[in-house]
């Protein structure tokens, strides 16, 4: 019979001891408290990426708290301005306003002025966007990550006090920069934006087809309102270019308002179709 | 001879007796004038006060000074002085100065209504420190018949006053006692009218209640047979709500003892299986099925609602 070596028995001892020396070390638990206020991060996050804005803000707010009760200032602050805009998103306005105002975090602080004058110009605060958005241009400089965002909310600005001229120029230099950043929805609101503005500076081509770019992306992203928005801009569009189509753009308006149960945009839709009908 | 004997021996006795009727009278005499000078107090120990008024009017040499009502001594002198003030000075007995202050003061009053003046001497609040002799004291007068006459005319008028605007008042054909009359009278004959329609509302109330208390009494009898009802059953229902209160009692005595700890072990237990669901998430293969934690960057969107670039309509 065959007797094994002595060798061979030490061997496989000496293989499972090293294996276990090399084997990275267990990391210890994270404390309850900040695993919740992770999980609730996380959650918020999804939801709010499948457009359930209101249980968004419901736990981005309950995870600022959680985080400022183990005084973890700079988590709260994101969480907060996270809250800031998904309110946004609800159209609850002011109630951003003053949360993203809240935030005073030096790291923040862009994101933080980005909300702020998004709320002021939603607001028809002019005066106060434009001094907010004075401060964010100086603190976004060239190689500012969020420049794309900042030149459309400057193209936004444009056009609340009515520099049309202005408004086509931001949006267009805007385009380019946030396609580099990924931002679908942002690419699709300057679009819309430069559709508008090319619409007012009588160039309906130009116009149609920035307006139709916003909804292919609206579309892809699957955001009814926007959708609605956007057929009732190619409506208007229509009318000016060729008042036959624009009939059929009112219907889709309609038809996705309806569904959707936008009553105003419902409201909008029909309208334009009474117009049409005219 | 023997006759002038005789003779000598009764001049004798008549010149003894003589000597001693003589020194009876010189003793009586002696003792009347002893007499008077203790009666007029010229044997007696004095003491002298001073005081200074404006006017000498009701004091005289020799009236009376007392304290307390009794006799203590007399004015000795009354002086007009250079600079036109009067003043007095008072004897009166040295023993009596133990009730006279340095803060006493003398008052000139009259003995009752009519009486005559006499000066009073009124100690004051301190009696430790008495008067010396010849100290000089306040001088005051008390109100007499006239300031009084005066003070009870100045109180007199203005009721005199009141009178008889109250007198004219009532006068008054319009406002006062006749025409009051005649609105008591008004009163009265309305008084008496309501009175009447008062009664025959009574009546009419009194009918009613009547009415009601008859249909009180018919609710009364039915509420006895409701309560008898009751009385029947109540107690068979009190003694099973009696049986569920205890019954209720035993669980949460016996909860009291089995609940809190099962709690503590259920929250363990969610622990344990947070944990386990912590690590289980992150080993292969469940790992795969997880859904990963969402980024915490939310993709930007500055015009949520499409509203900021509406086209001008």
């Amino acid at each position: 019979m065959h007797r094994a070596e002595p060798w061979r028995y030490a061997a496989l001892l000496v293989v499972p001891l090293l294996a276990a020396c090399g084997a990275s070390p267990k990391p210890l638990p994270e404390p309850r408290p900040r695993v919740q206020a992770q999980e609730l991060e996380s959650s918020a996050a999804r939801r709010y990426a499948q457009g359930d804005y209101s249980a968004a803000a419901r736990h981005f707010a309950e995870a600022a708290r959680l985080r400022s009760s183990f005084d973890d200032a700079a988590a709260a602050s994101r969480n907060r301005l996270q809250q800031a805009q998904a309110e946004l998103a609800l159209g609850q306005t002011q109630r951003a306003l003053d949360h993203a105002s809240q935030v005073t975090e030096a790291s923040l602080q862009v994101q933080a002025l980005l909300l702020q004058v998004q709320a002021l110009l939603t607001l028809e605060r002019g005066d106060a966007a434009q001094a907010r958005l004075a401060r964010l241009t100086a603190l976004c400089e060239a190689r500012c990550a969020e420049r794309g965002r900042v030149q459309l909310l400057q193209a936004r600005a444009a056009w609340a006090q009515g520099n049309v001229a202005q408004t086509a120029r931001q949006a267009e230099a805007a385009l380019p920069l946030l396609r580099e950043q990924s931002e679908e929805r942002e690419v699709a609101n300057a679009w819309r934006l430069l559709a508008a503005a090319r619409l007012v500076q009588g160039d309906g081509a130009a116009a149609l087809q920035a307006a139709q770019a916003a909804l292919f992306i609206d579309r892809q992203l699957a955001v009814p309102e926007k959708i609605a928005r956007d057929w009732l801009l190619i409506g208007d569009i229509q009318r000016r270019v060729a008042s036959s189509e624009a009939r059929m753009a009112y219907q889709r308006a309609l038809a996705v308002a309806q569904a959707a149960g936008l009553k105003e945009l419902v409201q909008l839709a029909e309208l334009s179709l009474k117009e049409t009908s005219q | 001879m023997s006759m002038l004997i005789e003779q000598d021996s009764e001049v004798a006795l008549l010149h003894r007796g003589t000597r001693r009727f003589l020194l009876a009278g010189l003793l009586v005499t002696l003792l009347i004038i002893a007499a008077i000078f203790v009666r007029q107090g010229l044997l007696r120990q004095t003491a002298v006060l001073t005081f200074v008024t404006e006017s000498a009017q009701d004091i005289n040499k020799g009236q009376s000074v007392k304290i307390a009502g009794f006799k203590v001594g007399a004015v000795d002198t009354v002086t007009l002085r250079p600079d036109g003030q009067v003043e007095v000075e008072l004897e009166i007995d040295a023993d009596s100065m133990r009730f006279v202050t340095r803060d006493a003061v003398i008052e000139l009053r009259k003995e009752g209504l009519v009486g005559s003046a006499v000066l009073e001497i009124m100690p004051g609040a301190d009696r430790t420190r008495l008067a010396a002799n010849g100290a000089k004291l306040a001088f005051t007068r008390a109100d007499g018949l006239t300031a009084m006459a005066n003070s009870l005319r100045d109180k007199i008028l203005p009721i005199l006053g009141d009178i008889k605007v109250i007198t004219g008042t009532l006068a008054d054909s319009r406002q006062g006692l006749p025409a009051t009359l005649g609105q008591v009278r008004e009163a009265t004959a309305s008084l008496n009218t309501l009175l009447k329609t008062g009664n025959q509302q009574l009546g009419d109330v009194g009918q009613a209640a009547t009415r009601a208390v008859g249909k009180a009494e018919a609710g009364l009898v039915q509420l006895d047979k409701t309560l008898s009802t009751v009385n029947n059953r109540l107690p068979v229902l009190l003694d099973k709500a009696q049986g569920i209160v205890e019954h209720i009692e035993k669980i949460t005595a016996e909860a009291e003892s089995t609940v809190p700890p099962l709690l503590q072990d259920g929250r363990a237990v969610a622990s344990d299986v947070r944990e386990i669901l912590t690590g289980a998430k992150t080993a292969w293969p469940i790992k795969n099925l997880v859904e990963a934690p969402a980024s915490a960057s939310l993709k930007a969107d500055s015009d949520p609602r499409a509203e900021g670039s509406r086209a001008p309509r």
